[in-house]
């Protein structure tokens, strides 16, 4: 098939879009009683008639969203270059990094309220938390993806650490770091109105919050549609920066090289010293700042009231296993629509084309956003915040996987043509592991996003599970509870990473030998 | 120019060892050896694929360090001699940055060894190295060979003293491959730089180098040590009977030592 002239294109993506929006309308129409969906008509107006509002509030959640940006990022940059030019700390400092990002936004946010009082430093720091970990993982990806043969090069002319990092190590990281960034503008976003959720004064967040309590259709879908406008606009942004700078696209995307345990007692060791660390953190922080013990709690405190107050252990375990129960059957889902979809992409090529550039602009809405939307759509049931979870996680998971479809090397696919063996023959016996690692590095950084769309839907619209008790005893000023859900969400969070580690381990061990490294 | 003139000293291998350890099993590499290479000699190291020659030159390069005995090139330890940026490397895997150009890999073969940009060297050493046109490409649009050529290029933009080369045609094309054995090496002999070569083309050893070690398979030891007595340079015709009878003697030499000393002497 011949290309078709640009303007040709440009014709045919517009009357899709408008077939889409017409769809949309129709159905909105159809379904007017469920109150579920709000027409495209119904949001422009609203926009139009509250543009003055609307306009004010976006421009208070960017102004908080591109301060954590900017914050989040340098914070996760510093750590990668730490982690990179002090080896030894790299698995303590990739721990902690990833524990801190497991902390459920709805906990920290109620939690920073009461810290920095009225103003925007919840937002911002909020916003910066959910950045710091995408953009620390590729930069460090990137900055170590560096073959022996540069090193040996840099050594030969008996130059130090400082001129790899400078002439090599850097270089190599910058399309890693775009890649990254890219998946933080959308993140930013999110967590700067996740912030506002927790009593701002102004911003977006502030007003999906009084819409959804007046059961206000029209306006919880004109800001869910300026939300997802204003990521996809900075996430495109980004890539066409990226783009002008002429970068290569990064080897892979966000897959850490998996380590080799170097004996058995290695990983307990890992373990333990993770947790002192954590522990030694946590009290450490909170005496270094004179933080007040009436909400600031200690880990003794979090300890002496599990272990005393039984009723309280029975509340936190029943609402952690309404939240797993939803959790880890969305978690699963995500993942195997994503990979799924990405097998069937590639068995049939021309539906690629079609589907590819939406899914790349949807992976950059900030699902949780628009959680209460699915919710009201799915009912209050299990199946709402199923699918939120699942939706947060098929976007990245789908984009990885075809990220790692695509490096099936050249010759092992002309090998595959030269027997003429059948696309699912192929599919099985080459492009299969090369998804892999891509598919393992997307399963460990869903955990964290698991856990921010579950905690986020039951606190937002279904009132149940840990992320609605975590809300309510924020807001009672029950502490202690708080901090026992905070530690045990984190617990899980890191169990439930250990798990998968293994499991990756284990698979590429037999699929992928040369990702594991020593 | 030739700021290094004159200044190469001679290699000294005193009881070279290497053994490699991997998950609780040894493989000797490089038995203990005895070496004295010549200042301004090129010297050719020859025998089979994984016989542990590749081990050798980055033992000298001092990129890894010998299990026993110690290596001195002059005075100096290898270290120490990268330290003042002496020598250089081609490596086999050409190793160029993927995101400079041609040109940009040159120049940083220059600037690593910390001397100042000179664009018209680098223009010269593309040129030579038949790049000319395809300074501004980025490795990923050349062939193996092309970057193979780069690399070279790059090794010999910092002046070495000492320069070491592993299978750097070894992706040439036999055409181009014929041109750089001719037009490459007076770069450095002029200079009066010491040269180490490994390659599998005996042609190629007896062409450029004034002296060829043949090497047993794993672990490594000179099973022969020949001396090229043929004129350098353009003199050197490898249509004479000469060139043809020093191939052979090359050639005898890797066929006696072919097979490990363990079942040799069976």
């Amino acid at each position: 098939m011949p290309a078709a002239p640009l303007f040709g294109r440009r014709l045919t993506r517009g009357l899709w879009v408008l077939l889409i929006l017409l769809c949309w309308e129709g159905l909105a129409r159809l379904s007017a009683s469920a109150f579920v969906i709000a027409a495209p008509s119904q949001i422009l107006h609203y926009s139009a008639t509250h543009a003055d509002l609307l306009w004010r509030a976006f421009l208070t959640t960017l102004w908080a969203a591109a301060r954590g940006f900017f914050w989040g990022n340098l914070a996760g940059v510093t750590l990668a270059l730490v982690a990179v030019l002090l080896p030894r700390s790299e698995r303590l400092l990739s721990t902690l990094a990833l524990l801190v990002f497991c902390l459920p936004l709805v906990a920290t946010g109620p939690i920073l309220r009461v810290l920095y009082g009225p103003g925007d430093g919840p937002q911002v720091t909020l916003a910066a938390l959910a950045v710091y970990y995408t953009t620390f993982l590729p930069v460090l990806v990137g900055l170590r993806a560096v073959p022996q043969g540069w090193r040996d090069l840099v050594r030969s002319y008996g130059r130090g650490g400082l001129t790899l990092l400078r002439e090599v190590r850097l270089p190599a990281a910058l399309p890693y770091a775009v890649a990254g960034l890219q998946i933080a503008a959308p993140a930013a976003f999110l967590g700067a109105m996740v912030g506002e959720f927790t009593g701002a004064e102004r911003g977006l967040g502030v007003l999906t919050v009084r819409a959804m309590r007046a059961l206000d259709l029209p306006a919880t879908w004109s800001i869910a549609v300026i939300a997802a406008g204003a990521s996809v606009a900075a996430f495109s942004t980004i890539g066409a920066l990226g783009r002008r700078l002429d970068l290569a696209p990064p080897e892979v995307l966000l897959a850490a090289p998996v380590a080799r345990a170097r004996n058995r007692w290695e990983g307990p060791a890992h373990a333990a010293l993770a947790t002192l660390a954590v522990l030694m953190l946590w009290q450490g922080t909170m005496d270094a700042f004179g933080l007040p013990p009436f909400f600031a709690k200690r880990p003794g405190d979090v300890w002496d009231y599990l272990v005393t107050d039984a009723a309280a252990r029975a509340r936190l375990w029943d609402a952690l296993a309404e939240t797993l129960s939803m959790a880890v059957p969305g978690y699963l889902c995500g993942l195997a629509a994503g990979a799924g979809l990405a097998m069937l992409l590639v068995l049939a090529p021309r539906l690629s084309a079609a589907t590819l550039p939406l899914a790349i602009a949807l992976r950059s809405v900030p699902i949780v956003a628009t959680a209460p939307l699915i919710v009201w759509a799915l009912g209050r049931g299990g199946a709402g915040t199923v699918t939120v979870v699942a939706m947060m996680i098929f976007f990245p998971t789908l984009v990885a996987c075809r990220h790692g479809l695509a490096r099936t090397p050249r010759a092992v696919l002309d090998v595959f043509a030269v027997y003429a063996a059948s696309p699912l023959r192929r599919l099985l016996g080459a492009q299969l592991a090369a998804m892999l690692p891509a598919f393992f590095a997307s399963a460990r950084m869903a955990i964290p996003a698991a856990i921010l769309a579950v905690t986020t839907a039951e606190w937002l619209a279904t009132g149940r599970g840990i992320g609605a008790l975590m809300a309510t005893v924020a807001s009672t000023s029950d502490y202690n509870m708080l901090w026992s859900a905070i530690t045990l969400i984190g617990l899980a969070a890191v169990l439930a990473h250990a798990l998968v580690f293994a499991l990756e381990r284990w698979v590429l061990a037999r699929t992928n030998p040369e990702q594991l490294i020593r | 120019m030739d700021r290094r003139e004159g200044l190469a000293r001679d290699i000294t291998l005193e009881g070279v060892a290497k053994i490699f350890g991997t998950q609780g099993r040894l493989v000797e590499a490089v038995a203990p050896t005895d070496l004295v290479l010549k200042a301004g000699t090129t010297t050719a190291l020859v025998g089979p694929s994984g016989c542990g020659k590749s081990t050798l030159l980055r033992l000298i390069a001092g990129l890894d360090l010998p299990t026993e005995g110690r290596i001195t090139i002059g005075a100096e330890t290898p270290a120490e001699m990268r330290g003042r940026a002496g020598l250089a490397v081609a490596f086999q895997d050409p190793a160029l940055l993927p995101w400079r150009t041609v040109a940009g890999n040159v120049a940083l073969g220059r600037s690593l060894a910390r001397m100042p940009r000179d664009a018209a060297a680098v223009a010269e050493l593309i040129r030579l190295v038949g790049l000319e046109g395809f300074e501004d490409r980025r490795p990923a649009e050349l062939s193996g060979g092309m970057r193979q050529r780069a690399a070279i290029a790059r090794a010999l933009a910092g002046l070495p003293e000492l320069l070491l080369l592993d299978e750097p045609f070894g992706a040439v094309d036999e055409l181009t491959r014929d041109r750089l054995n001719a037009e490459l090496p007076p770069l450095w002999e002029a200079r009066g730089a010491t040269a180490v070569l490994v390659t599998h083309s005996i042609s190629e050893a007896v062409r450029l180098s004034d002296r060829i070690l043949v090497m047993t398979p794993r672990p490594a030891r000179i099973a022969a040590d020949i001396t090229v007595t043929l004129p350098r340079g353009e003199a050197r015709d490898p249509a004479s009977e000469a060139f043809r009878k020093t191939c052979a003697q090359v050639l005898a030499a890797l066929r006696e030592h072919q097979l490990p000393d363990s079942i040799a002497a069976q």
